[in-house]
């Protein structure tokens, strides 16, 4: 395959984990401009497990996913009683005290004669296990490729156990919901705990495909594409926030001839979808349409 | 049984409910009447368990449940239909109606069937079963909150002012099925403020006024026109 | 002791800014229950549009501010129709992620349109400082200081004494009751929307005056002061924003002095994440209205 196809394709992949993150919560309803927040965590935390700590890449990657679980659980908790407006500014708080925290972070070791490791501002270089490993960039898409569609797999069975179906009550009435037997609060820590897992495992992938990464890639922008993904794309399916990367990176990004409009074009898209489709091209009524038809 | 005994519920520094008892007995159309802002939802959102009561008691077949969380209410049989907010909107209503029973969902089977008893009671949401439940007109999304309540298997069924904002014809309906309801022997707990419509059907009601209960009886017992116009208007100091 | 009174002081002449900003962030939620991302952004339009009217023909204070004040307007009402006006109903979330996507073009915008990394903008007339014991105060920070004052009692009176002010209050209180009281909602929001946008001139204005210089990275720095500063103090209250304004200024004064650069970022990040956590009503002790009340 064309390099810059994979590196396109790996893009698309990686981002989408970052989209279905915030796309958990604007299920359970509230809009999350943090969490590039729980990425930054997932790319440090299994950074420094496999360049410092010298373990195997998987235990690394999952040693970010729980991590970020866990601290998304931990916001969520205070945050859950928090609503809208509220909501969101909290967790875009919470995202840049965690990237401002990164730029004084400095905790680095020598790894067989090599200086690595978190240095701040500067960022953390030399994440190589991957390319230590022999694994090129087509092998490393597949591993990008197979664990989202692990996640989506996922989302399809919770979806199954009527999981979805209640977290989808809690974010469209809590109060209704609560009325329905639904532990709400149970219900808004576990979207947390969720979202910030998804978002650690992506950047874990992401931190071992760049190499290199830095506080400033995690910045308020970050976040407010990741929900935008969703809002384009549809709250209708996990398909929705996924639709929205490849519009944006799969086809903005990546056409030479647009990309220096990509901003502008982006933003006018999603402020266009926002006023005909407020819940995204694959919104619910399409999906009840889609699910009446095949039932037919 | 469902006995409450002196609640009070406040708003921060407001007090809503000033001491409210009442009894809600079994197989029976218990009705709450009274004015706007005399503490009606206010009552029914303290016994669903989403606002907290500040004293009082509340006891179901003797067990005290007061301050229990709402989805520990649920369990205990008391299901509520909510006003205004009726439906979620952006779901099915077979989803909708499926979530009522999520409460039961530990029990084996069950909810299959109760899905289509549902379904035949309301021949019309089965033909809407596939579409959102907000695109349903304001009468069939109160036909809708009945049955996904009916869903839960209630013990007491609290039902807030079910007649608001719906066309008279439309209430008439609404009242009929709560009419069917009581004759199969549910118990219904009914806060309206159509004092009107809510005598003809009840057994037993209690008149709420500035967050006390003021007067209360049988509907065969007492001068209606005098109750009705209480319970639109709030007392009157002269009669 | 001193540093701790010299800070403080240099903390509230900056966060007389703040409060600039907040103010026009808490205009428009106040009466329209919507937050606009896009706030900082559309006045840094204003101030580039100022900054090139200056360098292209020398117009000095006088031309720039003409030109910001045009700039601001044009953005807000950009912003206003399409993130605004054209959604309709319960739609909070929405306006505020339409506004953020604006947000974007604005900055693409004006990277595209205004080339280079800082541009001159025309500096304020040198006023005499101020000195008492022992404590310094810039001329330029007292101007400022008394601008914001001047706004806020302007507001205060357009607000509380004159008849838009009525209707604004009605649209915050109640959009049916204000639209059967025969009350054009569409256009108060409209000019709400305006108002704050002369109140963001104004603060831009005073900022890059100050500073002397702007850089593209203005839109997301004021767009942050403002939403931190409304947010701490209350969000929806004119008198949260001054005092969420002050109170910035003077935390990131402090933390600047006692920790350093890096560390002033950590502090108010952190104390904004604990205030909305700890007090969702901010210093001004706003109660939440019955739509936001939630389990």
């Amino acid at each position: 395959m064309d390099p810059f196809l994979i590196s396109v394709l790996s893009n698309i992949g990686l981002f989408s984990f970052l989209a279905l993150s915030a796309w958990i919560l604007l299920i359970g309803g509230e809009i999350s401009f943090g969490q590039q927040a729980y990425f930054a965590i997932g790319a440090y935390a299994s950074g420094i497990a496999s360049a410092l700590w010298v373990w195997p890449f998987a235990v690394a990657v999952l040693w970010g996913t729980v991590l970020g679980a866990g601290v998304g659980a931990l916001v969520a908790w205070p945050a859950a009683r928090l609503s809208g407006v509220h909501y969101a500014i909290a967790t875009l708080a919470f995202a840049e005290l965690t990237r401002a925290s990164l730029n004084v972070f400095r905790y680095q070791r020598d790894v067989e004669g090599y200086l690595t490791g978190p240095d701040g501002a500067n960022g953390f270089r030399d994440i190589r296990w991957v390319y230590e490993a022999g694994i090129e960039p087509g092998p490393n898409l597949t591993i990008i490729a197979l664990s989202l569609a692990g996640v989506i797999a996922l989302i399809g069975l919770a979806a199954r156990l009527n999981v979805m179906a209640q977290l989808r009550m809690v974010g469209e009435d809590p109060i209704l919901a609560a009325m329905q037997g639904v532990r709400v609060l149970r219900w808004k820590i576990g979207a947390g705990a969720a979202a910030g897992g998804l978002a650690g495992l992506g950047g874990g992938l992401y931190a071992h495909l760049a190499t290199y990464i830095e506080p400033a890639q995690f910045s308020v922008m970050t976040g407010v594409h990741a929900v935008a993904y969703g809002l384009i794309g549809g709250l209708g399916t996990a398909l929705g926030p996924i639709l929205g990367v490849l519009i944006d990176i799969g086809l903005l990004e990546s056409l030479r001839a647009l990309a220096a409009y990509r901003m502008i074009v982006f933003g006018g898209l999603v402020a266009i979808i926002l006023i005909l489709r407020p819940r995204g091209i694959l919104d619910e009524t399409l999906v009840a349409k889609v699910r009446s038809w095949v039932r037919r | 049984m469902l006995e409450i005994s002196d609640i009070k519920t406040s708003y921060g520094k407001i007090a809503a409910l000033k001491g409210v008892s009442l009894e809600i007995h079994d197989g029976g159309l218990t009705c709450l009447l009274g004015p706007n802002g005399a503490g009606k939802t206010t009552l029914i959102w303290t016994i669903a368990g989403i606002l907290k009561a500040q004293a009082g008691s509340m006891k179901i077949d003797g067990e005290e449940i007061l301050g229990l969380k709402p989805h520990q209410i649920v369990s205990k049989g008391i299901v509520t239909v909510p006003e205004n907010r009726l439906v979620f909107p952006d779901m099915s209503v077979r989803d909708n109606l499926v979530a009522g029973g999520f409460s039961r969902r530990k029990e084996k089977g069950g909810v299959e069937g109760d899905l289509e008893d549902v379904l035949t009671r309301f021949p019309r949401l089965r033909e809407r079963s596939e579409q959102l439940a907000g695109t349903l007109s304001g009468g069939e999304q109160q036909m809708l909150a009945v049955g996904r309540a009916l869903m839960a298997r209630p013990k007491i069924l609290l039902m807030d002012e079910p007649s608001t904002g719906l066309a008279p014809i439309i209430v008439e309906e609404i009242f009929e099925i709560i009419g069917c309801l009581r004759d199969e022997g549910r118990t219904i707990f009914l806060v309206e403020q159509n004092a009107h419509m809510a005598l003809k059907y009840a057994d037993q009601f209690y008149l709420l006024e500035q967050g006390r209960v003021t007067f209360s009886g049988e509907p065969g017992a007492v001068d209606h026109d005098e109750v009705i116009q209480r319970a639109y208007l709030g007392a009157r100091k002269a009669s | 002791m001193l540093d701790l009174a010299q800070n403080t002081l240099d903390g509230i002449a900056a966060g007389a800014a703040y409060a600039l900003l907040a103010i026009g962030f808490t205009l428009i939620f106040g009466v329209m229950r919507r937050l606009n991302i896009a706030f900082g952004p559309s006045i840094m339009v204003g101030v580039f549009l100022g900054a090139w009217v200056h360098a292209q023909w020398s117009a000095g204070l006088i031309g720039a501010a003409a030109a910001t004040f045009a700039g601001v307007l044009i953005a807000s009402v950009y912003v206003e129709r399409l993130s605004f006006a054209a959604i309709r109903g319960d739609a909070a979330l929405a306006s505020m992620a339409s506004s953020f996507a604006l947000w974007m073009q604005l900055e693409q915008g004006v990277a595209l349109a205004f080339p280079g990394r800082t541009t001159a903008f025309p500096t304020l007339p040198q006023l005499p400082d101020v000195r008492f014991a022992g404590l310094f105060l810039g001329g330029d920070d007292l101007l400022v200081f008394a601008v914001a004052g001047a706004v806020l009692l302007l507001l205060h009176r357009l607000i509380y004494h004159s008849h838009f002010g009525l209707e604004m209050r009605a649209l915050a209180d109640s959009p049916e009751a204000a639209a059967v009281s025969q009350v054009n909602t569409r256009r108060v929001a409209f000019l709400t929307f305006c108002l704050a946008a002369l109140v963001g001139a104004v603060a831009g204005m005073l900022i890059a005056a100050t500073d002397g210089q702007i850089t593209p990275k203005f839109g997301l720095w004021a767009t942050m002061k403002g939403l931190i500063a409304m947010m701490i103090g209350g969000l929806g209250s004119l008198r949260g924003a001054l005092l969420g304004g002050l109170a910035l200024g003077i935390i990131e004064a402090q933390a600047q002095w006692y920790l350093g650069a890096a560390a002033r970022e950590i502090v108010v990040y952190g104390f904004l994440f604990l205030c909305l956590i700890a007090l969702p009503g901010g210093m001004a002790g706003v109660r939440e209205t019955g739509a936001e009340r939630k389990l």
